[in-house]
């Protein structure tokens, strides 16, 4: 008996995916050309497999505030925010956080995933309870085993099946926090948020809106699908990540409810580890400012997004959602076609992301695009063409 | 007259056919995933679709803690009898 036997189904299904040639998990990227291409196994590639929706990682503007704070303050806090690691930067970017969304207070992370794990598993605790959609990305579930809330799982974007596990609840569901997400990663679909704030309202419970790969995306300014609904004021908690849209890495949690601050008392994914890097505040700061001031980036996602979409659906792929979006899930018939795809596309110079079980919802095998401002017209229509080339090779 | 467990066994029964139609026969004893092989995202399909049938909430903590069908009627048993205390 060993410590590692029980992994030995992972090592199994890692091999399942193939030894020879390029790993479809975790692969290795050789070189950055520029946020939208870079270098595979020797060869230059489309990257279309980030989650750099605005592209913002090589903004010229964006590298030169991290150079600065990088040269100025060092690598590193060495410290947390609670006891040596807390810089006028980070209170900054909270500050500007939170008027963006025009609320009191907003917390910084080091991770999206902790912000999530430190949100969720803080503000409900032992005798509250925490509804959470099925396809609810790992750090939500792993913030409520980190709580001590009762939890309980909804079924994907069903107000109505929330509906009856609130009404189960009673009065109790005043003290029930639901958790949905803006855009769900792997299949690219958004929830149905007004029919969501109703059935929150019908029973007076509270809701937290993970934006990690809406913000920046939705809205008019940005801020997520929340503001694109018009309905900010009807969500209690929004928790967004540094990673995706503002190129960086760090999360954050702001609130309408000033009381968000007494979680930097109590929330241990927060007091518990070192506070962001300068470099990587700087360049959140920056690119916090680009992504509100304007809608030039966001305006070239969307025509990226619209471009690819109507492409795929007329080669006849089925997409893992309806309403266009800055993740395109293709849902193919099994596994052996996901991975013979996913080489494909990089043997044409695409990299793209391989989903498969139990990864993906309702044991989905998928293969998911995620677009960037930073594509061109004519990479869109590379990655349609290297789409054209496997299908042709099948 | 049907007992409460003949109710929960038979949710069980039509959980598993809806959520899971690609089992054949169902065994009440096997580990739903060294045996089965189901992962954690079909066994949270089973148990949402139970959870209907039976019109009441499963914490998802009760999953970590049984591992078999058997184990997990004991569970469901136990929960409708307190919550009708």
């Amino acid at each position: 008996m060993s410590l590692f036997d029980k992994f030995a189904p992972l090592a199994t299904a890692r091999a399942d995916l193939g030894a020879e040639g390029t790993p479809p998990v975790a692969t290795p990227i050789e070189d950055i050309v520029s946020a939208a291409e870079g270098v595979i196994d020797g060869k230059r590639v489309i990257l279309a497999g980030t989650n750099n929706y605005l592209g913002l990682t090589l903004d010229p503007d964006v590298v030169a505030s991290a150079r600065q704070a990088l040269e100025h303050f060092g690598t590193g806090t060495t410290g947390s925010r609670m006891a040596n690691g807390s810089y006028d930067a980070h209170s900054a970017l909270e500050s500007e956080l939170a008027a963006a969304f025009g609320w009191p207070s907003a917390m910084l992370f080091s991770t999206g995933y902790q912000a999530n794990l430190a949100s969720i598993a803080t503000l409900a605790g032992k005798n509250d309870f925490l509804l959470l959609d099925s396809d609810s990305h790992a750090s939500i579930y792993d913030g409520a085993k980190l709580g001590n809330a009762q939890t309980v799982i909804f079924r994907h974007n069903d107000p109505e099946n929330l509906d009856r596990r609130l009404s189960r609840l009673g009065t109790d569901a005043s003290r029930a926090l639901i958790v949905i997400e803006g855009l769900y990663s792997m299949l690219g679909d958004q929830p149905p948020l007004a029919e969501f704030i109703e059935v929150k309202k019908r029973h007076n419970a509270w809701l937290l809106l993970d934006e990690a790969h809406s913000f920046g995306v939705f809205g008019d300014t940005g801020l997520g699908l929340a503001e694109q609904a018009g309905l900010l004021a009807d969500v209690d908690f929004v928790v967004g990540t540094f990673s995706k849209s503002l190129g960086g890495i760090g999360g954050f949690c702001t609130s309408p409810h000033p009381q968000l601050e007494l979680l930097r008392l109590a929330a241990r994914p927060y007091i518990f580890t070192a506070s962001p890097s300068p470099a990587v505040i700087a360049s959140t700061r920056t690119a916090l400012a680009k992504l509100l001031a304007g809608t030039e980036l966001r305006a070239r996602l969307w025509e990226n997004t619209h471009r690819l979409y109507r492409a795929l659906g007329e080669l006849g792929y089925r997409l893992g959602s309806d309403k266009p979006g800055p993740v395109a899930a293709i849902i193919l018939p099994d596994r052996a076609s996901a991975l013979a795809h996913w080489k494909g596309l990089l043997a044409n110079g695409v990299y793209t992301n391989l989903m498969v079980p139990p990864a993906t919802p309702k044991g989905l095998n998928l293969l998911r695009i995620s677009l960037s401002a930073a594509h061109t017209p004519e990479h869109i229509d590379r990655i349609v063409e290297a789409f054209g080339e496997v299908r042709k090779a099948a | 007259m049907t007992t409460q467990r003949d109710r929960v066994d038979q949710a069980i029964r039509r959980a598993v056919e809806t959520a899971l139609p690609q089992i054949n026969g169902i065994d009440f004893d096997a580990a739903l995933t060294s045996d089965v092989g189901l992962d954690s995202v079909q066994v949270m399909d089973l148990v949402m679709e139970i959870e209907d049938e039976l019109d009441i909430s499963v914490p998802v903590e009760v999953l970590a803690e049984v591992q078999t069908l058997n184990q997990l009627g004991e569970r469901l048993r136990a929960m409708i009898r307190g919550s009708s205390r």
